[in-house]
């Protein structure tokens, strides 16, 4: 990929001072594209075939087009319909949602009043993590000062469109990021993810029809309704295409959040965008999408792009563009054992495959890590993510027993050389 | 159950508006646990019951939702909470050595309150700050980034003149660029 | 009609069931824990997995795909599904275990996650023996355990309430006995604590599980975590027999067993009725199983000197009571029935002594106004008002009871603790001769002239009828001095009785109570009379009533014990409100 990325104008966090501060926003354009799907001849219908069109894939993780999503919800009945925003953003190596939340906030909010209307939702919600609660502040704000410009509210802009919009905050609780417990966590209960079928769109918060979408898959809406579909669909991957917030970390000079296309080369991401990796040691591994995205050895990323179809191809997924890079001193048993315990504490408790078995894997890590593990026990460890990995209502155990299958697999030499010849005796 | 614990009129009008939020009471819950840490420092067995009984929700669901989410302090902690991140990428760039800097600075082990009641430690999972690693968060509030032993010094000496570190917006590396 | 293939084999349905529950009313079996009929199904313990597939439809003409051999062509989904949640659709196929490898290795997978932080403390563990988690690790479960690390450890012994023990490292966390008090008993007592694996059931800090139907989630643990605080390590389950009967509490006529050993009742558990209790008993109905056991009344008594009861043998008790009785004539004797007692035995005492002429019976009913909950609990405290009521006992006040027992001179008193409940007081008895018929020691019987043991719900067969009109059924459970288990053929027979000697679990004679059935009693007291009755079993009683009294027509043993009980016509639940 020829692609300059020095040249790319951020769009989703432009570079414009206090755009966060809504007189700034409307300024620079903000609240237009809301506008026009309310003052023209834009009804729902249209909406949604153009975000459909424009292939925004969901920026939490899954990857589903934001706009074939929209297109589940029932026919209106009379009765509360309900968007709910993820902001829970809890998914390690994710750090991107609050950087809206801090530098263009209205931009979300735009997309989800957007989306609102297009799925004639009456309520909003966004739910941002517990610990996240200085951008929770600052959401409150963006919000309090779009209801007094009349943005939200009833009849907003004179159209006749209604919607409330409402921000709550969770409490600590990783599995909250899932949709489902986090309807549940808005609900005011345990995070404990529900059966599906029945799906959001039929049955979700109270009972009534609910869509859920990402922070950052919201703020790409008012971009798509104002340049439209074929602009968007038109940057980055063909297949995963617009731009994406990518969270770099990790061992490299310049970590944070950066702006570019979808699509993007890793090594380009690695050593030029985030200033290639620190000491001017080697890379050994990447994970590309969040903690629960399988690992990748930094001698396979040639030629590999972040975006779906490449990271597949590669052997990992695009989760949440949230990218932790590894130097050649990093040790991938401690490593992999602090994954494990990771998901271990955030299992909700609920299942039994990931309720034990997250916890028998940190233990089993643990004793390798400690020099007491038998290569019998990697076995066990392979064994045991076959026992978890679609097994559960959710799909936390999948994401714990990834990075266990694919770390092992391949750093397998590392975790050998760690397993001492068996002693096992029954005395 | 006796309660020692009440809200202020200020609490109580809190807790309406958050009400007036949600088609029904009991999406009130975490909130109202929020308001209630917030101003008594934790939500121990009384506060559980003050928060049913002012939702008017059974004790058991509230002491079922206090108990799943780490935040909540279910027994009474230091002033200033140090939560040190050692997830993966905190892991990574040395979050384990800046939790083991403060329990030594401090003289207690994560999970610990020093003697004083001044400062708690726990080592806790990912906060979302992972560019900004190793990082901290206080009392759930403010985040403290790109930690050295230095920085944490800082931070224990303004902790102990009752001085919260301020907001560090972390800018986009992109944007700094240009400007 | 809608079909599906389950193993192989084809099945047609009707409306939109649920798979787990459809395999199960089928006769077969799939495991499961955290599932129960009466509550939603969170399917948490995932170990129902099935494997489930759809015929594939051409969505033009709607008819099914065909693959070379003219076979539907099948798209399979592509996880595992839970029967428990899973709803059937028209032509959907099932692998259970007992067709497909792939589905028994998940439900052995899933066993073996929940064993790993399971203590293997079975035989210390009263729930062994009748553990759902027990039963179903030996059908499905893993050989043996790779486990090597260390088990979670929470707390142990925890008394929940007043009632229920939990000890939480055996829990699976299935969350059955958080949706009983969230879904059934509504009493929102017991959550969830914590997470992940340190989680476990537990009420509100500084809150009791004093729910009145608390001990259903003893019943319905699938593991050893909740377990009765009475019963606890009384009895191994295997050591028991179970003997269907009915509550005598109340009026509700919840279906019960009745376990027993050497000769006592240890405890009652809920049975079974899908028009009376479904599932549940009220805790109150189960501490009734001490009444069987305790203060029974053992020989004939009678006042000798003063107020002195001293025992006597059953021809003195027959003699005295006959002789009292052809001292008077029959209008000075008051007959009172009892509400408390079964339809048998107050047909019993009736026919004998209206053949003797008496004319006017009476009883006295048991209501605590406000005492019912429109569950399991009802006002009526007594378990067969409507029987008494339909075999023509009057009721009484407490006022005209007492102004009738002051005018006659033989009272003839049935199985109800007159005194004890307030309705007399002891001094009201003192003038008449009073005979008592009563199972236990109480101040009523104290206050007697006469008592004649007679044998309780438990050591005999009869019936009951309860607030809604519906006849239900006892078998005896325990045997008296007079009866013999292998040749009273009501009595159900146990493990130990099937497959044990003997000697294995009726050793003690002491347990036998000196009693005899009221029937019996009468028989004799009439021979002595010299009255033309001569009752059978109560099963052939049962039969005499039927064909004599209309509101009990069609009624025998046999349909009672073929229909679970029967609704008596014209006795209606909207008629037993008033």
């Amino acid at each position: 990929m020829s692609f300059d990325w020095k040249s790319y104008t951020p769009v989703i966090i432009p570079d414009i001072p206090n755009l966060h501060e809504i007189d700034v926003y409307t300024k620079n354009g903000g609240y237009d594209s809301l506008k026009k799907v309310l003052s023209n001849d834009w009804d729902s219908e249209k909406v949604i075939n153009e975000v459909k069109a424009a292939n925004i894939r969901g920026r939490g993780g899954a990857g589903f087009n934001a706009g074939l999503k929209w297109s589940f919800m029932p026919k209106p009945d009379g009765g509360p319909r309900y968007l709910a925003c993820n902001g829970d953003e809890s998914e390690p190596g994710t750090f991107k949602d609050r950087k809206i939340f801090e530098y263009n906030p209205h931009l979300f909010i735009e997309g989800a009043l957007i989306a609102a209307y297009a799925m004639q939702c009456s309520a909003i919600y966004v739910y941002i993590r517990g610990e996240y609660y200085s951008w929770i502040k600052m959401m409150e704000k963006a919000l309090k000062d779009a209801y007094d410009k009349g943005f939200i509210g009833k009849n907003i802009l004179g159209s006749g469109f209604d919607v409330e919009f409402h921000v709550t905050g969770g409490a600590g609780a990783y599995i909250c990021g899932e949709e489902t417990s986090m309807l549940e966590s808005l609900e005011g209960k345990r995070g404990y993810p529900r059966v599906k079928p029945p799906f959001p769109a039929q049955k979700g918060l109270w009972g009534r029809p609910t869509t859920i979408n990402n922070i950052e898959t919201l703020a790409c809406v008012p971009l798509v309704i104002k340049n439209g579909a074929d602009w968007f669909s038109g940057i980055g991957a063909e297949t995963h295409p617009g731009p994406v917030l990518y969270g770099i970390s990790g061992h490299v000079n310049r970590p944070g959040v950066y702006e570019l296309p979808t699509g993007m080369p890793v090594l380009t991401l690695i050593e030029e965008v985030a200033g290639g990796m620190r000491n001017g040691k080697k890379l050994k591994g990447l994970i590309p999408g969040g903690s629960s995205t399988p690992i990748l050895r930094g001698d396979t990323l040639e030629g590999v792009n972040m975006d779906a179809d490449s990271l597949r191809e590669a052997g990992s997924m695009m989760g949440t563009a949230g990218m932790i890079v590894m130097d050649e001193d990093t040790d991938m048993v401690e490593m992999l054992w602090r994954i494990s315990h990771f998901y271990h504490h955030e299992s909700c408790g609920q299942c039994t495959p990931c309720r034990e078995g997250t916890g028998w894997l940190e233990k089993i890590l643990l004793k390798i890590r400690n020099g007491d593990g038998e290569i019998r026990d990697l076995e066990l460890l392979i064994d045991l993510c076959s026992q978890m990995e679609g097994r559960t209502i959710c799909a936390l155990a999948d994401a714990a027993a990834w990075p266990v299958r694919y770390t092992i697999d391949r750093f397998r030499d590392e975790f050998e050389a760690r397993c001492k010849k068996s002693t096992y005796a029954l005395a | 159950m006796a309660n020692n614990y009440e809200f202020t009129p200020e609490d109580l009008k809190e807790i309406e508006t958050i009400k007036a939020k949600f088609p029904e009471v009991m999406p009130a819950t975490l909130p109202t646990l929020w308001v209630a840490q917030r101003r008594f420092g934790h939500v121990e067995p009384e506060v559980q019951h003050l928060v049913a009984e002012t939702l008017d929700l059974p004790v058991s669901h509230v002491h079922g939702v206090a108990t799943f989410y780490t935040q909540y302090y279910k027994e009474k902690m230091g002033k200033y909470v140090l939560d040190v991140c050692t997830t993966t990428s905190c892991q990574l760039c040395g979050g384990y050595d800046m939790l083991h800097y403060l329990e030594n600075k401090l003289g207690i082990k994560a999970g610990e309150t020093t003697k004083d009641g001044m400062f708690s430690i726990q080592s806790v999972e990912c906060l979302g700050a992972c560019g900004y690693a190793p990082m901290m968060q206080i009392t759930n509030d403010v985040y403290v980034n790109n930690l050295t032993e230095e920085k944490l010094d800082d931070v224990i000496e303004s902790l102990k003149a009752d001085k919260m570190p301020e907001f560090e917006s972390v800018g986009m590396p992109q944007h700094t660029e240009r400007s | 009609m809608p079909e599906i293939f389950i193993d192989g084999k084809r099945y047609e349905f009707e409306g939109k069931p649920k798979l787990l529950q459809f395999i199960l009313d089928n006769g077969k079996e799939v495991p499961f824990f955290c599932y129960h009929p009466e509550m939603s199904a969170p399917a948490n313990c995932r170990q129902c997995y099935v494997k489930v597939g759809t015929p594939v439809q051409n969505r033009e003409t709607g008819e099914y795909e065909l693959d070379e051999n003219g076979e539907r062509v099948i798209r399979w989904f592509p996880k595992m599904q839970t029967s428990c949640s899973m709803e059937m659709t028209d032509g959907m196929v099932v692998h259970t275990q007992e067709t497909s490898e792939e589905v028994a290795r998940a439900q052995k997978d899933t066993m073996e996650l929940i064993l790993i932080n399971h203590p293997l403390d079975c035989p210390i563990c009263d729930q062994a023996g009748e553990c759902p988690l027990q039963i179903q690790t030996y059908k499905y479960g893993p050989e043996g355990s790779r486990f090597e690390v260390k088990k979670v450890h929470k707390p142990k012994r925890v008394e929940l309430g007043p009632r229920v023990t939990l000890d939480a490292e055996r829990c699976i966390n299935c969350t059955r006995c958080v949706r009983f008090t969230e879904e059934i008993s509504e009493t929102y007592q017991l959550t969830i604590a914590s997470r992940g694996d340190k989680n476990y059931p537990i009420t509100a800090p500084g809150m009791e599980f004093d729910d009145p139907y608390s001990l259903n989630t003893v019943d319905i643990c699938p593991v050893g975590a909740l377990t009765s605080t009475d019963f606890r390590f009384k009895a191994r389950v295997w050591e028991m027999n179970q003997t269907p009967s009915i509550d005598i509490t109340g009026g509700k006529g919840t279906n019960v067993d009745l376990w027993t050993r050497d000769n006592l009742v240890l405890r009652l558990t809920p049975r079974y009725n899908e028009n009376v209790n479904t599932h549940w008993m009220p805790d109150e109905a189960r501490m009734a199983y001490t009444k069987f056991n305790e203060n029974r009344i053992s020989r004939p008594s009678i006042k000798a000197d003063g107020d002195n009861q001293i025992k006597t043998s059953w021809n003195n008790a027959i003699e005295t009571f006959a002789e009292k009785l052809e001292a008077v004539k029959p209008a000075d004797v008051l007959v009172l029935g009892s509400a408390h007692a079964s339809v048998e035995e107050n047909y019993a005492l009736m026919k004998t002594f209206s053949t003797w002429g008496v004319n006017d019976f009476y009883f006295s009913p048991d209501v605590k106004e406000g005492f019912g909950d429109d569950f399991l609990l009802t006002d009526d405290q007594a378990p067969n008002t409507k029987g008494v009521k339909a075999l023509g006992f009057s009721e009484t006040s407490a006022e005209d009871l007492k102004a009738a027992i002051k005018s006659a001179k033989v009272v003839v008193l049935l199985n109800d603790e007159l005194v004890d409940r307030g309705v007399l007081d002891s001094e009201d008895l003192k003038k008449p001769y009073v005979i008592s018929l009563a199972t236990n020691e109480t101040e009523t019987s104290k206050s007697t002239d006469l008592v004649i043991p007679i044998t309780c719900i438990a050591e005999h067969a009869a019936s009951y009828v309860n607030v809604e009109g519906r006849i239900q059924r006892s078998l005896p459970a325990k045997e008296t001095k007079y009866t013999h288990r292998k040749l009273d053929l009501e009595m159900s027979e146990g493990r130990l009785d099937r497959y044990g000697t003997n000697f294995d679990n009726w050793v003690n004679e002491d347990n036998k109570v000196d009693c005899t059935p009221t029937w019996e009693l009468m028989n004799n007291l009439g021979k002595r009379l010299g009255l033309s009755i001569q009752f059978g079993t109560s099963r052939e009683i049962m039969d005499e009533i039927a064909s004599s009294n209309s509101s009990f027509e069609g009624v025998s043993y046999e349909k009672m014990d073929d229909e679970n009980g029967i609704q008596l016509t014209g006795m209606n639940k909207e008629e037993v409100s008033a």
